[in-house]
């Protein structure tokens, strides 16, 4: 040994102190980014006295997954929860008060007190407005859903957009890996760029990475699909510029793989691009079939009959609601999508275009063979009692639209809301517990690779008293050169 | 080496979480506090939401059933009433009738109070209430009863047309006095049994229809709720009154004149036993209605509890709710001042 070797040991520890100084302040500067995994640099001897600091890059592969996968169905659930709450929103009104089972109960109101006072023509106009009302009530919601389903399909659009981006950049971000671990570069920062890219990309769809050699990644939807071997794979959508109600969306595609839709409240959707589809293709469709099932119970217990014969099925005609298809009646127990969006009151009762409310308490909305009341006596009643009594008697609704398939119009109108708000409940709940597992995973993965500036100041502090030691080390060595050169002297 | 590690992040987002949470718990707890009401009922109520909407609906439903029973209720009670001041001058008349048979008084005596009877009887047929006439059937909008006293009333002339018809000369005429009793009597039985049945009844005499208001009295329950003016009780009246009026002219004989008077005093007999049975009739229905009101309105009671227990909170559950969900948020700001505190860089001067 001599002082030679001494000085340069201290030099080298010089050194690396000013290189473990740098992770330091890399760590420090950034503590506040979530993407960023710490950084540690440790020191390895190579040879007898030689020192050599080595920079690692923590990362815990178990929480990263769980905390993609928590992302991917937090991000399905929440889009799902809101999708509803919008939905609901513009369709039933706040706390239901415009839903069509309030509409319908203001209308059979009006109607029972026009039929205790069938005379009074006010009261008649009255029962025809509140009619007008529900209808316009069922119109507004058929639209009010086939807007938010064409709104939906260009999120979607603009989502399958923006995930073909986040995977152009995964594909640069993978290559610079790939790159610098062949030619053993630091490759720390990219690996922080993907590992957000994939964050990203998980919000969108529910993805597993599978690492291979040199650090690739390649990604695979829970379907099964291909999403980045190599080179990015594209996601395709076609979106269709207008909804109605016999309008079907386009699927998603995942390198020619449909994405299958989420189904249920605590949706099986991960990820934003499933629970858009299943808000356009499922929560939107079940809600205008249930709409286009209370018009149709609508028509029908208005429909008139032959007077001759009030329990003849056949003959009837819509009365008071009517619809494109009259004078024939819509078929029993079948739905008719976008029944609900073109039902209407029947001219012959409506004075805005000529008609008359009294025709509703005489019959005759159907044609003069329907007439009931011929005479036109102010107190018949009959009709009235019967149209209200229909709105509570049991007819067959379609089982495909969900809310039962034996019920009255009332209690039907009240089961479609049951079924809506039963679906956003389980949504809601689920949006909680999928949000606390986010950020409880969130959390653990912060705190198995995250910073902690107390740790780093520490670590700053033992840098700075190697850092005086070393150099006092050298003034020391140099003090004992200078005395041996006196001494030369 | 460390044990347990914990990220700055960690830390601060922690608390934010946190203050997040209890602030949206903070917003719904303070809507219920002013509603009274969930704040979302949907997602609280889940898919009793619907038994919720319909609830409020048939409470609505059933208040306006209460409405219109008490309308109900009013016109029953002005038919009770125009029965019972028919019946008085129904009374009345009949002891007119009695009084005159035998007792040799003037005919024109009789006669007048017969028309008084007729015209006060037809008056009271033709009541409105409500702008609806109460003994109309349905025809509401249609006066019941023609004035059969007014010159040129149709009931007159087919009157004095079947008299003429039947001995070739007006009541008026002095050939009248040889109208034999039984002629009289069998003349009579033909005229009443023609004029109180239709067409003549309803060309003659009435515009009522013999239906009479069919109301909805609760969910499932219809009762009939008007009297018309075509029930057998009022005709025979109508019938008896009028002829007397019309025949009663001084020239028949006092055979004819007491034949008349008795056929008249059984019609009104009838009339009146008829009008018992209506009354009594009536005052079931009465009942009926006020019983069923009285159901609805417990109904409305029920259904009003159940939906406040559904979609009902405490409001003092609520307002203690705030109060610790303010006391924590406090305590969770000063916790996030003092750990943004808590740094090293502090202490490292």
């Amino acid at each position: 040994m001599s002082l030679t070797t001494a000085l340069n040991i201290a030099q080298s520890a010089l050194f690396n102190t000013t290189r473990q100084t740098t992770v330091v302040s890399q760590n420090i500067s950034n503590s506040g980014n979530p993407d960023y995994a710490r950084r540690s640099a440790t020191i390895v001897s190579t040879a007898p006295g030689a020192t050599v600091v080595n920079i690692q890059r923590t990362t815990d592969d178990v929480l990263f997954r769980s905390n993609m996968k928590a992302l991917s169905s937090y991000e399905g659930q929440n889009t799902l929860l809101n999708g509803m709450q919008n939905l609901g929103l513009a369709v039933n009104g706040v706390d239901n008060a415009d839903s069509a089972a309030s509409a319908l109960g203001d209308f059979q109101q009006a109607l029972n007190l026009y039929s205790a006072t069938p005379s009074n023509t006010s009261l008649g106009e009255n029962t025809v407005e509140s009619a007008r009302q529900l209808v316009r009530n069922l119109n507004d919601g058929t639209n009010a859903i086939q807007s938010f389903r064409t709104d939906m399909d260009n999120q979607i659009s603009q989502a399958v957009a923006d995930l073909n981006n986040l995977l152009n950049s995964f594909d640069q971000a993978n290559r610079t890996i790939v790159a610098g671990n062949q030619t053993g570069a630091d490759v720390s920062d990219a690996e922080d760029q993907r590992d957000g890219l994939l964050k990203q990309i998980s919000q969108y769809v529910s993805i597993s990475a599978i690492k291979r050699d040199n650090g690739d990644m390649m990604l695979v939807t829970s379907d099964g699909a291909t999403l980045y071997e190599t080179v990015p794979r594209t996601v395709t959508f076609d979106p269709v510029a207008g909804y109605d109600a016999t309008t079907t969306g386009n699927a998603i595609k995942v390198d020619g793989v449909p994405l299958s839709a989420g189904t249920g409240g605590n949706t099986s959707a991960s990820g934003r691009l499933a629970a858009m589809v299943q808000l356009r293709d499922s929560t939107a469709t079940t809600m205008q079939s249930q709409l286009d099932e209370i018009a149709r119970g609508l028509i029908n217990a208005f429909a008139e009959t032959d007077p001759s014969d009030p329990t003849a099925t056949a003959g009837k005609t819509p009365g008071l609601f009517t619809w494109d298809g009259a004078p024939a009646m819509p078929t029993d127990g079948t739905l008719d999508p976008g029944l609900a969006g073109r039902i209407k009151i029947n001219p012959a009762m409506d004075s805005t275009v000529g008609g008359n409310a009294s025709v509703l308490r005489d019959g005759g909305g159907g044609g003069a063979g329907y007439v009931a009341n011929p005479d036109g006596n102010a107190s018949f009643s009959d009709l009235l009692i019967r149209y209200s009594q229909n709105l509570d008697k049991p007819i067959a609704f379609d089982p495909a639209a969900g809310a039962g398939s034996n019920a009255s119009v009332m209690t039907y109108s009240t089961n479609a809301i049951s079924s809506f708000e039963a679906a956003r409940k389980d949504a809601s709940d689920a949006a909680d517990n999928k949000n606390a597992l986010m950020t409880r995973t969130q959390q653990a993965l912060s705190n198995s690779t995250g910073v902690n500036i107390d740790e780093e100041m520490s670590m700053m502090l033992d840098l700075e008293h190697s850092y005086q030691a070393s150099a006092r080390m050298i003034s020391t060595v140099d003090n004992m050169l200078s005395a041996l050169m006196n001494a030369i002297h | 080496m460390k044990t347990t590690f914990i990220s700055s992040q960690a830390v601060s987002n922690a608390m934010r979480y946190q203050v997040l949470n209890m602030q949206q718990e903070l917003a719904k707890a303070q809507t219920e506090v002013t509603t009274g009401k969930l704040a979302d009922p949907g997602v609280t109520l889940g898919s009793r939401t619907g038994q919720a909407v319909s609830l409020s609906r048939d409470v609505d439903r059933l208040n306006g059933l209460v409405d219109s029973n008490n309308l109900i209720s009013t016109r029953l009670t002005a038919t009770q009433d125009a029965l019972g001041q028919i019946n008085d001058l129904t009374q009345t008349f009949l002891s007119a009738l009695t009084a005159d048979k035998g007792s040799g008084v003037a005919s024109t005596v009789t006669q007048t109070a017969a028309q008084t009877a007729l015209s006060s009887v037809t008056s009271i047929l033709n009541t409105s209430v409500n702008g609806e006439y109460l003994f109309a059937g349905i025809n509401t909008d249609v006066q019941p009863i023609n004035d059969s006293g007014a010159t040129g009333s149709a009931a007159n002339q087919a009157l004095n047309d079947a008299f003429q018809t039947r001995f070739g000369f007006p009541p008026s005429d002095p050939a009248a006095a040889n109208i034999s009793a039984s002629d009289m009597g069998d003349f009579i039985d033909q005229l009443v049994s023609d004029q109180t049945t239709d067409p003549a009844w309803s060309s003659n005499w009435s515009n009522a229809t013999d239906q009479p208001i069919t109301s909805r009295i609760s969910l499932n329950e219809t009762a009939e709720t008007s009297v018309s003016a075509n029930s057998i009780g009022t005709k025979k009246f109508m019938i008896a009154a009028a002829m007397v009026s019309n025949f009663m002219q001084g020239n028949l004989n006092e055979g004819a004149r007491d034949a008349l008077i008795d056929k008249a005093s059984d019609l009104i007999t009838d009339s009146l036993t008829d009008s018992a049975s209506q009354q009594a009739q009536l005052g079931l229905t009465e009942n009926k209605v006020s019983s069923a009101t009285d159901r609805i309105k417990s109904q409305v009671d029920l259904f009003q509890r159940n939906l406040n227990d559904l979609e009902g909170v405490d409001p003092y559950e609520a307002s203690t709710k705030i109060t610790s969900l303010l006391g924590q948020i406090e305590t969770s700001y000063a916790l996030t001042a003092r750990i943004q505190q808590l740094s090293l860089v502090n202490y490292l001067k």
